[in-house]
Formats: structure tokens, sequence, C-alpha cells
């Protein structure tokens, strides 16, 4: 029963990532005033990679990289419940807790550090090192706005926190840790104004240089259910959850319909300013919220 | 015999529809993906590259056909080579192109890449392109508009799907002693390492 | 202005362009003379022409001052073979690309510039090729292949003129009837 529930959330989580990724190359061509490629663009891409050849290696840390960055992704989905009652839909949830959450979110940029480390292109280890460096500045109001949620559920358990919120969802209760948990949310979706990582006009692909076929294909994938997994928990820390599947659909999509246009119109901020803006505002409210608390 | 541009589509399908049948389903299936996702490789030679600006942002929109640029040759399918290539360009072409992995396929974009164009009587400037690399679609003119370039890439989406043992990279593979002496004689000494043994080992 | 022109030839072309030769040696002084007791701060252009007929090169520097508006060109004569001018890359640092190129296409030396070596042309057997005794259509043809089929610097004034004419009398025809 267990084994079919988390085969049914992979397939969730893997088909609602490409149409998400595929929606945000649409919309964003919109912004821009053009057409955009399908929805489904992101998918033949992938399929596309997946048949092609691998042109190069460096050893075989290099392939760990991406394998370790997808076994956190897979792992994030299975430990995030989908549906906040019931039994269908839950996973490995209830052997886990935030904690373990937040611990592997951490996984996938450090798989990404070993396998670029080990290939030794610049641009790969100049896109980690940026990457890394605002990874210290995301966790810090993420953390502080998790804190925030946890100290209201007196739980680290997703149960927990979804009785707390049973009222009012906690976006209206703390709207304040919710700023805080949305910004450094942008900056781990790898939107604008934080897309420093795999900047093209700086650093080529970043991290994602030496990558080619099915291994630049398992990143495209991983990336896309990983995005899926940040906005269900997004969803479940701060909107309380989805009631059912419609809901969850509705919920993710708001979410990341802001979180696009957000990114679609704002410029880069370089390693630097984004490191003290989040140092700044975001951190600032986290801590006013907790106070507040 | 009808006439016309009904009759000139229907033979045209009729051909399409015969060749595809001698590929499996599989086949058909991943040359329709290669087709509709092709990543071109952001790199410029020549006066060319001004041109592929308008077609890949808002104006003309080359994202429609699953167009779209990425910046490094391991991740890319299709090298644009836009406009004359002097020698010393041209060096660096064929090292990202033998970086790129299979399959790759190369457009040829402007008169100069076809016959040397304007330049032909240039001390700096190569004149025939597939002597030294294989080129699977050439775009003539001097620019050709963006509207040129896409009918260059729907071609090449064509070709993919039904010819796609023709393509450049099988015959720069069997070939590769061919293009490598036309490659030797004109850079002599400063010629870049031979990537031979690679394609010993991917066969 | 006024002040250098007492000191130096300087003729004027147009209200903006102003011109001055002098010789190889006092070359390197004038051009420090300029760049720090007359402000002329920018080498915009650093230029060669090739004399075959009297046997020299002319380089030019043409010195701006955006302030003032105007243009100074110093023009020096040199010889072709195996000459060696005094690198101004001191004076002005943008110079070091400009000597680099003449160096390239011309073959002048300049002395003090580290950096002459290939620049655009890479692995360059051949003479210098903006000299003017350097045969571009010979190396060409020696170098390179040419697709068949293609029809090049054919004579068309002929076909232009006679194509003309019809064009004209068939106009005139038009008029007259």
């Amino acid at each position: 029963m267990v084994l079919i529930d988390c085969f049914l959330m992979l397939l969730l989580a893997y088909g609602f990532g490409f149409l998400y990724y595929g929606l945000y190359r649409n919309l964003s061509a919109r912004v821009h005033g053009r057409f955009g490629p399908s929805l489904a663009q992101s998918f033949f891409d992938s399929v596309k990679l997946f048949v092609k050849e691998q042109s190069t290696t460096f050893g075989w840390m290099f392939y760990a990289g991406p394998i370790i960055m997808a076994t956190g992704a897979v792992l994030n989905v299975l430990f995030i419940p989908f549906i906040n009652h019931g039994d269908s839909l839950q996973g490995l949830s209830s052997s886990a807790n935030l904690i373990v959450v937040l611990y592997l979110m951490v996984l996938g940029p450090l798989g990404n550090a070993l396998g670029v480390g080990s290939n030794g292109n610049p641009f790969g280890v100049m896109g980690i090192t940026r990457g890394l460096t605002r990874l210290i500045a995301l966790e810090l109001p993420f953390y502080l706005a998790v804190i925030g949620v946890m100290i209201d559920a007196g739980s680290a358990d997703f149960s927990a926190i979804f009785e707390a919120q049973s009222q009012e969802m906690n976006l209206l209760k703390h709207p304040l840790l919710f700023m805080a948990a949305f910004i450094s949310f942008l900056g781990f979706m790898g939107k604008s104004p934080f897309d420093v990582v795999g900047a093209p006009q700086e650093v080529y692909s970043g991290p994602a240089t030496e990558f080619s076929g099915k291994f630049f294909a398992l990143l495209l994938s991983q990336s896309a259910m990983f995005s899926f997994a940040k906005l269900l928990l997004m969803v479940n820390l701060f909107l309380g959850g989805a009631d059912d599947l419609g809901d969850l659909v509705l919920k993710t999509f708001v979410l990341f319909v802001a979180a696009t246009f957000i990114g679609s119109v704002y410029a880069r901020f370089s390693t630097i300013q984004s490191v003290e803006f989040l140092m700044r505002i975001p951190t600032l409210l986290g801590i006013v919220g907790l106070a507040l608390l | 015999m009808e006439e016309g541009f009904n009759a000139y589509r229907q033979s045209l399908e009729s051909e399409e529809q015969s060749i595809k049948s001698t590929q499996s389903v599989v086949e058909q299936a991943i040359a329709w993906f290669r087709a509709h996702s092709m990543f071109v490789l952001a790199y410029g030679t020549g006066c060319g590259a001004i041109e592929m600006p308008p077609t890949f942002t808002s104006r003309y929109d080359i994202e429609r056909l699953g167009v779209v640029g990425v910046a490094t040759p391991r991740q890319a399918d299709i090298l644009i080579v836009s406009g004359y290539c002097s020698p010393k360009t041209l060096k660096r072409v064929i090292r990202s192109y033998e970086q790129m992995s299979d399959p790759k396929y190369i457009i040829g974009l402007g008169s100069c890449t076809i016959n040397g164009g304007m330049y032909w009587d240039s001390y700096n400037t190569i004149k025939k392109l597939d002597d030294f690399l294989p080129v699977d679609m050439y775009v003539n003119g001097c620019m050709p508009r963006p509207e040129a370039l896409i009918e260059g890439f729907v071609k090449l989406q064509e070709k993919i799907r039904l010819n796609s043992s023709e393509a450049g990279y099988i015959k720069y593979r069997d070939n590769y002693a061919h293009y490598r002496a036309n490659q030797e004689r004109l850079f002599g000494a400063q010629v870049a390492p031979s990537y031979e043994e690679n394609f010993a080992g991917m066969n | 202005m006024q002040n250098l022109m007492q000191h130096f030839e300087i003729i004027q072309k147009t209200p903006t362009l102003y011109a001055l030769h002098v010789s190889i040696e006092t070359l390197f002084n004038t051009l420090h003379h300029l760049r720090y007791q007359s402000d002329f701060i920018t080498l915009s252009q650093l230029t060669c022409t090739d004399w075959i007929e009297e046997e020299r090169f002319e380089l030019g520097y043409m010195l701006t001052n955006l302030e003032r508006n105007c243009n100074l060109m110093v023009k020096c004569f040199i010889g072709r073979d195996d000459v060696t001018v005094a690198s101004v890359v001191t004076l002005f640092p943008q110079a070091e690309v400009m000597e680099r190129e003449l160096h390239e296409m011309f073959g002048v030396g300049f002395e003090g510039n580290d950096t002459l070596y290939d620049f655009a042309l890479e692995d360059w057997q051949d003479l210098p090729p903006m000299r003017r005794e350097f045969d571009t259509l010979a190396y060409v043809q020696s170098h390179y292949d040419f697709r068949d089929g293609r029809d090049d610097n054919l004579d068309v004034k002929e076909q232009i003129k006679i194509r003309k004419a019809a064009a004209k009398s068939a106009k005139e025809a038009q008029g007259g009837a």
C-alpha cells in the first residue's frame, strides 16, 4: 500500500514538476511578449536528452553528483505529505518530520558540489561557490520562519502543523513569517533576482556546464521534482496543506504563478547583493515575526 | 497529373509516409522528440550572429519550435556557424563542434559559409565550410533574415525526422580522415589534437 | 591651439581637424608634449599608410581633445623595411592594441611594446597582408578552395551599359507612343 502511494507521489511530482516548468517558460514568454513553447516542451527536452550520447567522463564522482541530487529530491517528495488528512498520498511522512525534510533539502547542493568539484570546470566551480554562499543566506530567514511555525504548532510533525492550521492558515496568522519564508523560497526556486548560480551570461550554465546527455536529463528531472517539493513544503507550512488533489493543484499553482511573475520582472542580484539583501530584510522580518509569536 | 500547391503538398506527404513506413515506432518517436527539442549553442562567428537575437526574442520567437540557446557545447545539439569564418575562428568552431555530443547538427548561416560570399577574395576567411565540418543545412543570403533562419530550422526538423541516417555527425565520423586532412592543410602546425580515439570508443 | 600653432607647423584642415608633420626623431617628444602640456589625452586612432612608390610608410596618430572639440593628426614618415618606432604605450595605454595590429598588418616594429605577437592572424607565415606588395588574390587562390559554379570578378560594366541603354530606349519608345 505504502509502495503504491510512494510510486503515485513520485509520478505526480514528476508530472507536475515538468508541467510547472513548461508553464514557467510559457508564462515568462508571455511576460516578454512572446508565445513561448508548448507546455510539454521540458518533457520533450528531457526525453531527447535521455537518448543523447554522453560526451565526456571525469570519473565516478562526476556521475555520483546528479544521482545524489536526484536522491535528495526523491526523498523530499516522499517525506512531504501531499494531502493534509487521511492515509492516501502521505508517503513516508509519518516516519519523518520537518527537520529531516530541511536536512534533505541541503543534500542537493552538496551532491552538486561533489559532482562539479570533480570535473574541474572553472565555471562549474564558480557557480557552485556562488550557490553555496547564497544557500547560507537563504537558509537563515527560511529557518527562522520554520522555527516560528514549529513553535506555533508545538511540534515538528506535519500532522501537528496541519492541526494548528485547521482554523486559520499560517499565512494569515503569521504574515511576517510567511514573507520571510517566501523571499527565501524565491531563492530556493532559483528565480530572478536570486539566480546567480546558473546565470548563463556570466558562468555559462554554472554547475551544469560539463553535464551532457543522460545526466543532464537527470539534473533537469530532479530539479523539476525538487521545485514541486519546495512548492509542497510552502503549501504545507503556510497555506494549511491541501484538502484534496484539486486544492493541491490550486494552492501550488497560485504560489508558483506568484513566484514566476516576480522572477520575470526583476533583474539579477550579484552574489554579494543577494546575500546582503537576504541577511537584512527577510531575516529582520523573520526575527520580528518570531518576537510577535 | 494535377498541378498546384495542393498536389505538391500531397506528393510531399506521400513521400513522408513512404519513408516513415521503413522506420520502427521507437525510431519515429525518438526522431520526433529530437526534432522538437533543439538546443542551439549560443555562439556567433560573424556578422550573422546579429540576426540570432531577433530570432530568439519577442519578434520571431523561435522557442515556439522548441529551439533554445544553451551556453555550453556539452548540452547543445545545433551549432550555427553564422557568417564568415577566419582560420582562427574555425579552430574554435571545430573544437566546440567536437565537444558536442551526438547527435549534433550544423547550420551554415549566410553566403559566406557557402562560397565565401562578399569575402571571396579575403586572405583570412575560408570559402567552403563543408570542407572542414559537415554542414546539415545551409541558409543563404547576406544577411538572411530571421524568417530564413526559421525556414532553415523547419527544414532541419524535417531532415532529422525523415533522413536521420544522412546526418552530418555520421558523415564526420565516417569521413574523419578527409575532414582532418583539410583542417591540417589549412592550419598547418597549429592543428587541434585529434579526436579519432573518441570515435573508436563510441563505436 | 593658437599657442600650439606658434611652436609647431600646424595646418588647419577643417574647423575641428588639424594636421602636423614631424620627423621620426622628434615624434615621441612631440607626442609627449601634446599629451601632458596640451591636454590631448585621447589617442583615438593610430593609422599607417603605405606609399609604395615613395618607398615609405606614413604613421598617423589621431589625438583628440573632447573639451576643446578638436582633433590633431600627428603624421610621421618612416621607412618601409625593418623600421622601429618608439612605442607610445606609456603615454596612451590604449595604443598597445593599435600598435599590435599595425605590427601584424604592416610589419612596423614598436620599441617598448611587449605584446607584438599574433593578434587576428594566427600562425601567419606570409608577408604582412596590408603591405601593398602582398598579392591578396594569389594568396587566396593558393590557400583556399573555391566552390565550383561561382563566377566572381566578371567585368559586368558592358552588360550594365547595354541593359541601361535597352531600358532607356524602351522607355523612350513608350513615351513616344
